[in-house]
């Protein structure tokens, strides 16, 4: 991609504004490494807990710049025949089975079989070629004439056999297909990578990358967020339940409640006319926020003193 | 500007942020496109492409701020009127005017002296003393920074250094001309001594801080790797209990090393996906028709790991890391099963799942602790796991071999050894002490894939890591 192609990622407060004005509000540390991605050309690596825009970056990006977004789920067992290419099988075979019948037209006049041989191999070989190539997401990516979004999603789910054949994705916009060669992006895709810490990544994998952790938002950060994603919210309520979510999170949870939780109750409360948080309300909508039966009873007891305090603090401001 | 963000890289690499030269290549060309001018997109840019996780983040930042700290040092003089308690609200407007008129009556002391005295007369005419009189904190912080570059005080290593630096900045900077002169007025008796004193005190502890701020920052992770050092060289009984928080840590950060290269297999099998791209390519030799199958399963091997440790007296001093090590093993790797013997043998690896690792420890000494019995002890086994291990099971066995003249019971051992893929006996005693006395290790050897001595963790880091890579 060239810079002059995309005056939107001119500078980190042009991406910014950007990234908002399609409802995805980032913090400056975000916005930077999107400009630096796209000025150094590498990819970038985006860890952090479920839940806190990894995915949606990516998303956004694509819906920015008007560029096709490409998407790679990773999981355990995942290989190249469904990440770069696959052969097609079914035309490879109606070939050969062609090339059978056409034969004795091809060779015609062919005196001994040294000479036939000769005349075959002046047939270019098309079994192996581009025409019989299925192209799977990554080799896609490549073949892109505008550029696109590669999302790598949960590279942290794949196995490690799986990251070594992104290496030279990764440095050189590149796949090497051991029976034509060497296919190069057509122009270099921006490359995003999202990890869940499920196990480390490869140290070679992390070299090549800009390293993204995206934390759990600040408080004003996230009633910003909720603020572009329901609009409609009363100004009291979404501080106090940002507020609330933010008390929620300062809990031994099993998995605390990130902002597409925050954001799907906001949606929720706002569904229920609600005005301000008050404890019943909470309890009875408590499952939109925790996702495990552990966690909403572990709150439970606490649950009262956590509204209490989240609407007095409200107060006092 | 370049080459400070070098120097910032060299500081980060001391605290074990692995920097290739890429990456450094990579700052600089980051450092060019966001410039200099804004200090936190300066620093968020580095951060991404310098630290790698989110613990390499936070030592990246605290050295950032450090490192790129722009504050000058205060050589101003201690204020004697700051002791006046009144909390006046004009204090703060008078205070630098004080202080001025402070400097200014203390120069004039100064002055009055170096009249008799010709010693005091020549220092004052020296740049040095004329930066602190004047206060003149650029002036002086740059000839400190001068003369710790001439002294070569990035090259501090350990903190008994700290003084000798300190001594040697002073020297360079020409403080033994102050010292002379404070020498000359005693022996006057002159009413500018405590003055003269007061500024030398001021210099010094400057000096001293400036020094222990870059010691911090260039020598702090040098001690510690220095310290990691000597504690995986030092014999495990020899630790101290103060040190075994530490080594618990070691001997974390050392599996995980290792796990991390844990990998599953992969094997090749007569069932499972066809794989069509090797059954068409091996097909067109027959007219394209697919005569042989072929096909692809993934298979995952897990590998497990059977720990058996002693816990009796005779290995009593190591019997605490050998089970620390296990302890942390079990934490770190996904199937590892724990047991504990000395004259009976029991499973612990709920012990370890359940409780914090001293409790644990304890636990499983109290419990299993006692006279040596091997023989029964492995009869005791191989009735809790002989069945379980097959050939994808790493046994480990740690202990001395010490079998107070029993029976060896060897034909278990044996059985052990035909099933299992590994069995790896780990021997706190030196080589050259076993089958003396009563030990039976020469015996068991013969049924073992492997023996070794281990008494220190720079052993058992070779040692597991030879346990990988065979059960890759």
């Amino acid at each position: 991609m060239h810079t002059q192609d995309f005056p939107q990622l001119d500078s980190v407060e042009i991406i910014e504004q950007g990234f908002e004005s399609h409802g995805y509000i980032c913090s400056r540390k975000i916005a930077t490494a999107v400009f630096l991605a796209f000025q150094l050309r590498k990819p970038v690596l985006v860890e952090g807990p479920p839940g806190v825009g990894k995915t949606e970056l990516a998303k956004t990006l694509a819906l920015l710049l008007e560029t096709p977004l490409i998407r790679l789920q990773c999981y355990e067992g995942l290989d190249e025949a469904k990440a770069l290419y696959e052969w097609k099988y079914g035309k490879q075979l109606l070939y050969t089975q062609v090339l059978k019948e056409k034969l004795g037209d091809l060779l015609q006049g062919a005196q001994s079989l040294a000479e036939s041989v000769a005349k075959l191999h002046q047939f270019g070989d098309i079994f192996y070629s581009e025409e019989f190539l299925e192209p799977r997401p990554l080799l896609k990516a490549m073949q892109q004439e505008k550029g696109a979004i590669l999302l790598i999603d949960e590279v942290d789910k794949s196995d490690y056999e799986f990251e070594s054949l992104l290496l030279e994705i990764l440095s050189d916009y590149q796949i090497s297909i051991p029976e034509i060669g060497t296919v190069k992006a057509r122009t270099a895709p921006m490359v995003f990578l999202t990890s869940n810490n499920t196990r480390d990544i490869s140290d070679a994998l992390k070299r090549r990358c800009l390293h993204l952790y995206i934390p759990f938002p600040t408080v004003e950060l996230e009633e910003r967020i909720v603020l572009s994603r329901v609009p409609g919210i009363d100004e009291q309520l979404r501080h106090q339940l940002v507020g609330f979510v933010h008390s929620l999170r300062e809990l031994d949870l099993k998995k605390a409640p990130a902002i597409s939780e925050t954001i799907d109750w906001a949606r929720s409360l706002l569904l229920l006319h609600a005005e301000h948080l008050e404890e019943e309300l909470v309890r009875s909508t408590l499952n939109v926020l925790l996702k495990y039966e552990e966690d909403i009873e572990a709150t439970d007891s606490e649950l009262r003193a956590l509204v209490r305090n989240t609407v007095a603090d409200d107060h006092a401001h | 500007m370049q080459s400070n963000l070098v120097d910032f890289i060299q500081v980060l690499r001391t605290r074990e942020v692995r920097i290739s030269p890429a990456e450094t290549l990579d700052a600089v060309e980051v450092a060019r496109r966001l410039g200099y001018a804004d200090r936190n997109l300066l620093r968020d840019g580095l951060a991404m492409t310098l630290a790698k996780t989110p613990e390499e983040e936070v030592i990246f930042l605290h050295c950032f701020d450090r490192f790129f700290q722009q504050d000058l040092a205060d050589f101003s003089a201690p204020d004697p009127l700051d002791t006046d308690p009144e909390p006046d609200s004009s204090a703060a407007e008078n205070a630098s005017l004080q202080a001025q008129e402070f400097t200014a009556t203390q120069a004039a002391a100064l002055q009055l002296a170096a009249e008799t005295n010709p010693e005091l007369a020549s220092l004052l005419q020296a740049p040095l003393m004329q930066n602190l009189l004047s206060n003149d904190r650029t002036e002086l912080t740059l000839a400190m920074n001068q003369a710790a570059e001439r002294v070569g005080l990035q090259q501090i290593q350990m903190f008994t250094q700290k003084g000798q630096f300190t001594r040697r900045i002073l020297d360079a900077m020409g403080e033994e001309h102050i010292r002379n002169a404070v020498i000359s007025l005693e022996r006057d008796e002159s009413p500018a001594l405590p003055v003269l004193q007061r500024y030398r005190d001021t210099l010094r502890e400057q000096v001293r801080d400036y020094v222990e701020r870059e010691y911090l920052l260039h020598a702090e992770g040098k001690t510690r790797q220095f310290m990691d050092e000597i504690l995986s060289k030092t014999r495990l009984n020899n630790i101290e209990h103060l040190y075994l928080h530490k080594v618990h840590e070691l001997i974390r950060k050392m599996a995980k090393k290792l796990a991390s290269r844990h990998s599953r297999r992969r094997k090749l099998l007569k069932r499972g996906r066809l794989d069509m791209a090797k059954t068409l390519r091996k097909g067109i030799p027959h007219d394209g028709i697919m005569f042989n199958t072929y096909w692809r399963q993934v298979r995952k091997e897990k590998p497990q790991i059977l720990a058996v440790c002693d816990v009796s007296g005779s290995v009593a001093a190591y019997a605490k890391f050998l089970l620390l090590f296990l302890y942390s093993l079990q934490d770190i790797l996904p199937k590892v099963r724990s047991f504990a013997f000395s004259s009976h043998l029991g499973e612990v690896s709920s012990y370890f799942a359940e409780h914090p690792v001293e409790k644990a420890i304890e636990l499983v000494n109290w419990k299993y602790g006692g006279a040596t019995d091997y023989g029964s002890s492995l009869s005791d086994f191989a009735q809790l796991a002989l069945d379980d291990i097959n050939s994808n099971t790493t046994v480990i066995i740690l202990g001395d071999a010490r079998n107070n003249n029993g029976d060896p019971k060897l034909d278990i051992m044996q059985g052990i050894y035909q099933r299992a893929r590994q069995v790896i006996w780990l021997n706190p005693e030196s080589r050259r002490a076993w089958g003396t006395g009563d030990s039976e290790m020469l015996r068991y050897q013969s049924a073992c894939h492997f023996s070794a001595e281990c008494n220190n963790l720079k052993q058992l880091e070779r040692i597991v890591d030879q346990l990988l890579k065979s059960s890759r």
